[in-house]
């Protein structure tokens, strides 16, 4: 395990991909609304599309058709491609996953020391 | 391994940009804004909306595929030996004004040929016609298909034709004395039995269903047994349906040959002689449900690998065709099938088995 100073905890913002790449492994960050930092792997489990393109949203939610309400905003990363949704929270897709496929987003761990994102891989 | 991807769409930045190629006086409506070109009658919900959101301008504005775009992210990205152009503006979805839509078919392909074919060897071009008006689309067939890169005619789906129509025999037999497949892919005007649904998800599910009724259509009404050297090719319309539509088409032709006695081979047996499906999308079936899919169909030959670039539902050809599969069974996906299907010659040097010889 080796610890990387990425950058400062300001240039991570709620909603919006900070994409970052450690040696060769490509990966994003993002703010939780509870303040928290993710490191995600960069890849989307599914079919490898490049999630730094994605976007932050919330969740849809309903059980009316036709009645969606939206929550969550700022914890649901969606892939750039094929739109799949999977939970900054957890890392679990919203959706299960097709049985072919990995599944969850890749979290690896991140600490805060004075006004840094330190990622540690 | 070789790479033909067979649902590759170019695109343009709106219909002004036909104006140089159309004649009087459709030049002039058009340039005066006459028309601003097809919508679809729905809104997109994936973050690139109808595009994956990874292509874009330098700038980092949506792109609507420009070559420079299409080579780093798909031709040079993913080594690819051809990718057949199949466009996504389609003139017969204009269900009125005729001599428009033909013209702008022909406006469209003097357009893909300057702006398309003519930078890359790599593409593979695809006629673009207006059906509804089946003698000039074959005029727009004949004129174009001495370009050594044209190798298919689109047939566009919308919702109100079935290919197997007799008005339609002019487009194939154009397509048959050029020595050019037909292909057909839906449009956003694509709809299943009962409409196009109610959400963006369910039209996109219908559309395996706008594609089995031309199956169906074409064998039915003579089309293959009428243009015998004519080769059919199903794009983005799912492929594991095909099964039962064979079968179901074997057992009606049993029991009704008596109504359609102009067809003189089983209908599976057309369907594996000269119809291809394209693989995307997949559909994240296990590399299991694949070989049993394979098997249900009888041949690995009818699988043709297809990413749908810039679109949405993008198929990443290192990820979508499972390497469970056999080495032969992926390399007629990836290239066999399609370089059969259009007669391409792929070089021996891009072979690893010969290149190593």
């Amino acid at each position: 395990m080796s610890r990387h100073t990425i950058c400062k905890t300001s240039e991570v913002e709620v909603g919006l991909i900070k994409p970052v790449t450690i040696g060769r492994s490509p990966i994003i960050l993002a703010r939780l609304p509870s303040g928290e930092i993710r490191a995600v792997g960069g890849y989307c489990p599914h079919q490898a599309a490049d999630l730094k393109y994605g976007c932050i949203s919330g969740v849809t939610n309903g059980d009316t058709p036709n009645e969606l309400t939206f929550d969550h905003a700022g914890e649901v990363l969606r892939c750039p491609w094929h739109g799949f949704e999977y939970s900054l929270v957890s890392g679990d897709p919203l959706v299960p996953a097709p049985a072919n496929t990995k599944g969850c987003l890749r979290f690896y761990e991140v600490a805060i020391e004075g006004d840094n994102v330190i990622v540690i891989m | 391994m070789p790479l033909i991807d067979t649902d590759v769409h170019e695109s343009f930045s709106g219909v002004r940009d036909l104006v140089p190629y159309l004649p009087e006086p459709y030049k002039s409506w058009i340039d005066g804004g006459g028309w601003r070109g097809f919508s679809q009658p729905f809104c997109y919900t994936t973050p690139g909306r109808g595009n994956r959101a990874d292509v874009q301008n330098p700038d980092g504005s949506a792109s609507v595929s420009d070559y420079g775009v299409m080579r780093a992210q798909l031709l040079d990205y993913h080594h690819h030996d051809y990718a057949v152009l199949t466009g996504y503006f389609y003139p017969t979805a204009l269900k009125l004004q005729y001599g428009l839509a033909s013209a702008m078919a022909a406006a469209y392909n003097d357009y893909v040929a300057e702006h398309w074919l003519a930078k890359d060897k790599r593409f593979l071009g695809s006629i673009q016609i207006n059906a509804r008006d089946p003698e000039a689309a074959a005029r727009e067939i004949d004129r174009m298909a001495s370009h050594p890169q044209i190798k298919q005619v689109m047939l566009a789906v919308v919702d109100d034709i079935a290919y197997g129509h007799p008005m339609y025999r002019p487009i194939f037999a154009a397509a048959e004395r050029n020595n050019l497949s037909v292909a057909f892919h839906h449009t956003v005007f694509a709809q299943g039995p009962y409409g196009m649904g109610l959400h963006y998800m369910e039209r996109h599910c219908l559309i395996p269903i706008a594609l089995m009724p031309q199956v169906i259509s074409l064998i039915v009404n003579g089309v293959f047994d009428s243009f015998p050297n004519l080769r059919f090719m199903i794009l983005e319309g799912g492929f594991s349906w095909l099964p039962h539509v064979m079968w179901r088409l074997d057992r009606e032709f049993r029991q009704g040959r008596v109504e359609v006695p102009w067809i003189k081979k089983l209908p599976s047996q057309h369907c594996r002689e000269r119809l291809r499906l394209s693989t995307q999308p997949t559909e994240d079936i296990t590399p299991d449900q694949w070989g049993k899919l394979i098997d249900l169909m009888g041949t690995d030959e009818l699988l043709v690998f297809s990413t749908d670039y810039p679109h949405f539902d993008f198929d990443n050809p290192n990820v979508a065709i499972p390497r469970a599969l056999s080495d032969d069974t992926r390399e007629k996906i990836f290239w066999k099938n399609a370089a059969k299907f259009y007669e391409l010659d792929i070089p021996a040097s891009a072979v690893p088995s010969k290149a190593a010889e």
